[in-house]
């Protein structure tokens, strides 16, 4: 994680609103076991427009979700090319993934 | 439980598993011989269009062998049975592909694959094939993994995906079902190198140098592959965009 | 070559291991299967299911090691492609022998101590024999060596481990029928396909013979030592299943598994695997050697 992304995580603390929570759906990714499946989905490009629970893996382009609303220093997996992230804040808001090694 | 509850160890160990390999290829592998639904119809392809297409797949055979052959070699070479078992299923999965391209191929009427192959298959490739299986010979797990599951990897996602966007139905799915693959091996490879040079960034300039060594390679083989492919220069898309991304996370800028 | 190699190819792999014999087990058994609490909770017994299930781990790392490092040596892609399916056939049992170490107690951290507390001295030198030939990237021998010699060897020792478990230890036994079902395949590709090459390649006849008797060696010497020191939880394996009524009626080879003794087992299967080898390299060409006797 680089240290600007370290920052944004320490900014956004405490005081947050309550998170939201999703039920999540089986989309048709089939790349992993199917207990995992429903937390993966194929992303759709640029114009496919994300939930506040989702976020694309930067290695292999795959939608990853959660079952809550994710937040700037959650940590989530990818499981279909094996990649540990954080969440982080762009300057306009969006949320994206970060790769830590 | 959501996958991003694990402990990283824990996350590892089941991600690199013969078990999980085996579940997620029943999952998109399962009612695909050959990796495509038996029923798609042989397209109506005319002669350029034919030659065209076997050119092409030729030099995916060439690149898959490749693969097998530094994959199994790098199994030796493993730092620990977790990354060992994870190589023998990615093994299996260019094995795989290499028989699923030979299978199109003998589909679209060629009998003499290996002549085939040989026949049509690009200098640049090959330059690179012979560099990656040089650094495997050499036990050089660092520099094998990078140009091997770094580099041939991203090559192939990117040629691969274009293809499938503008390839017959048959030929689609099967590319489709071997990007599914090539996810895993990308994210292994970025992922060990990165958790290498987190440990040892004294290693990061060595393969700079390694990527210096290979990007003309690198660069004359998508050239090759597109000319295959029958795009012109305008028409190409970003040049290794994904590859480029993925050495400036490890940190193997120029 | 090329039709009967095609029975070899990747596809048939995923139709007969992933759609077929392990579909829905969970390493290699049934989800429901666990080890036997008798065994769990009898510390002679756990421990020689340890002992026994390092050894099975070692010869499959060998076996990992050698399929992998013989891919690069295979002179056609059919063989490449087989040899590709065996590395994975390998590294499933590499897991799911090390995940039986941990079902039968071994803490992750303690798994690669256990592994070099246990491994038979023997066991190593038979891998290192092999694993020279496929260093030097010597397809032929490298192929006699792992798919007849070692997968021989493997399959007749799951053969007498699945008959003594299948009432004793249904979980284990499961288990052992995936990889049995897996090694069938092996041999057959190195009985198949080397015939050929050895008519092809006759100078190298004597030098194959060489390493199959440096082989056979270590294994007897492998056999003796697991099967010396067996005598103790042979016997607490047998009164664990007169307690719950369980009469094993079964024979293996013309060997009472009942009532056979260490030696007697030893014996038969020392003899049963040699028997095998014989046969086996008989219709490639070879001239089996008889081992040294260990001492």
């Amino acid at each position: 994680m680089s240290d600007a992304a370290e920052a944004l995580v320490e900014a956004a603390g405490d005081g947050a609103a309550p998170r939201r929570t999703f039920e999540l759906e089986d989309t048709g990714f089939l790349e992993v076991p199917k207990r995992w499946r429903r937390f993966y989905r194929h992303w759709g490009g640029p114009d496919d427009e994300l939930g506040p629970n989702e976020v694309v893996c930067p290695v292999c382009k795959v939608v990853i979700r959660s079952h809550r609303e994710l937040r700037p220093g959650d940590k989530v997996y990818c499981m279909p090319c094996m990649s540990r992230m954080v969440v982080v804040a762009r300057p306009d808001g969006r949320l994206e993934a970060e790769v830590i090694y | 439980m959501e996958p991003h509850e694990l402990d990283q160890d824990d996350f590892i160990a089941q991600v690199q598993s013969f078990e999980f390999w085996f579940e997620a290829v029943e999952g998109y592998l399962g009612d695909k011989p050959y990796g495509r639904d038996a029923e798609v119809p042989e397209p109506p392809l005319d002669d350029l269009e034919r030659d065209a297409l076997v050119t092409t797949l030729c030099n995916y055979c060439v690149g898959e062998a490749a693969a097998l052959e530094a994959s199994s070699g790098l199994v030796r070479l493993a730092p620990n049975h977790h990354a060992q078992i994870f190589l023998a299923t990615q093994v299996a999965d260019e094995a795989r592909h290499l028989e699923v391209f030979l299978h199109r191929l003998a589909e679209l009427g060629i009998t003499d694959a290996r002549a085939e192959v040989e026949r049509r298959a690009n200098p640049g490739l090959l330059a690179f094939k012979e560099r990656l299986l040089r650094f495997v010979d050499a036990g050089d797990w660092e520099a094998a993994v990078f140009a091997q599951n770094v580099v041939l990897e991203s090559m192939e996602d990117t040629v691969f995906r274009f293809h499938a966007s503008v390839a017959d139905p048959k030929t689609q799915q099967v590319l489709e079902g071997v990007v599914a693959d090539e996810r895993r091996h990308l994210g292994f490879g970025e992922n060990d190198l990165g958790r290498r040079l987190a440990r040892h960034p004294e290693d990061r300039e060595r393969l700079a140098a390694v990527r210096a060594e290979l990007d003309p390679l690198v660069l004359r083989s998508f050239e090759e592959a597109y000319e295959a492919l029958g795009l012109g220069r305008d028409d190409r898309p970003s040049l290794g965009r994904d590859y480029l991304h993925s050495v400036e996370r490890l940190g193997l800028t120029a | 070559m090329t039709d009967f190699l095609s029975q070899y190819s990747i596809q048939r792999w995923l139709e007969m291991c992933p759609q077929g014999y392990l579909e829905d087990t969970v390493y290699g058994h049934g989800p429901d299967q666990h080890e036997p609490e008798e065994l769990l909770d009898n510390e002679v017994l756990r421990e020689a299911s340890i002992a026994v299930t390092v050894q099975l781990v070692a010869g499959e790392r060998c076996a990992l090691a050698a399929s992998s490092g013989l891919v690069n040596a295979a002179p056609d892609y059919p063989s490449k492609r087989f040899l590709a399916t065996q590395t994975l056939d390998e590294a499933r049992h590499v897991e799911i022998f090390t995940q039986r170490l941990f079902d039968l107690g071994v803490k992750k951290d303690d798994l690669e101590s256990t592994i070099q507390a246990y491994t038979n001295p023997n066991l190593v030198k038979f891998a290192e024999v092999l694993l020279e030939k496929v260093a030097d990237g010597d397809f032929v021998a490298g192929v006699v060596g792992q798919n007849i010699v070692l997968e021989g060897m493997a399959f007749t020792v799951f053969e007498l481990l699945q008959a003594t478990s299948v009432e004793a230890n249904p979980k284990f036994a499961h288990t052992l029928a995936g990889t049995i079902a897996d090694e069938r395949r092996h041999v057959g590709f190195g009985e198949n396909r080397i015939g050929s090459l050895i008519r092809q390649h006759p100078e190298k006849r004597a030098e194959i013979e060489r390493m199959q008797g440096e082989m056979s060696y270590h294994m007897l010497a492998t056999f003796a030592d697991v099967f010396g020191a067996s005598g103790e939880s042979m016997d607490e394996g047998r009164k664990m299943a007169e307690a719950h009524g369980v009469e094993p009626e079964a024979t293996w080879h013309g060997a009472d598994l009942a009532h056979a003794s260490a030696e007697e087992m030893e014996a038969v299967l020392s003899d049963t695997v040699l028997k095998e080898f014989k046969v086996r390299l008989g219709r490639i060409g070879l001239e089996y050697q008889s081992p040294k006797v260990p001492a």
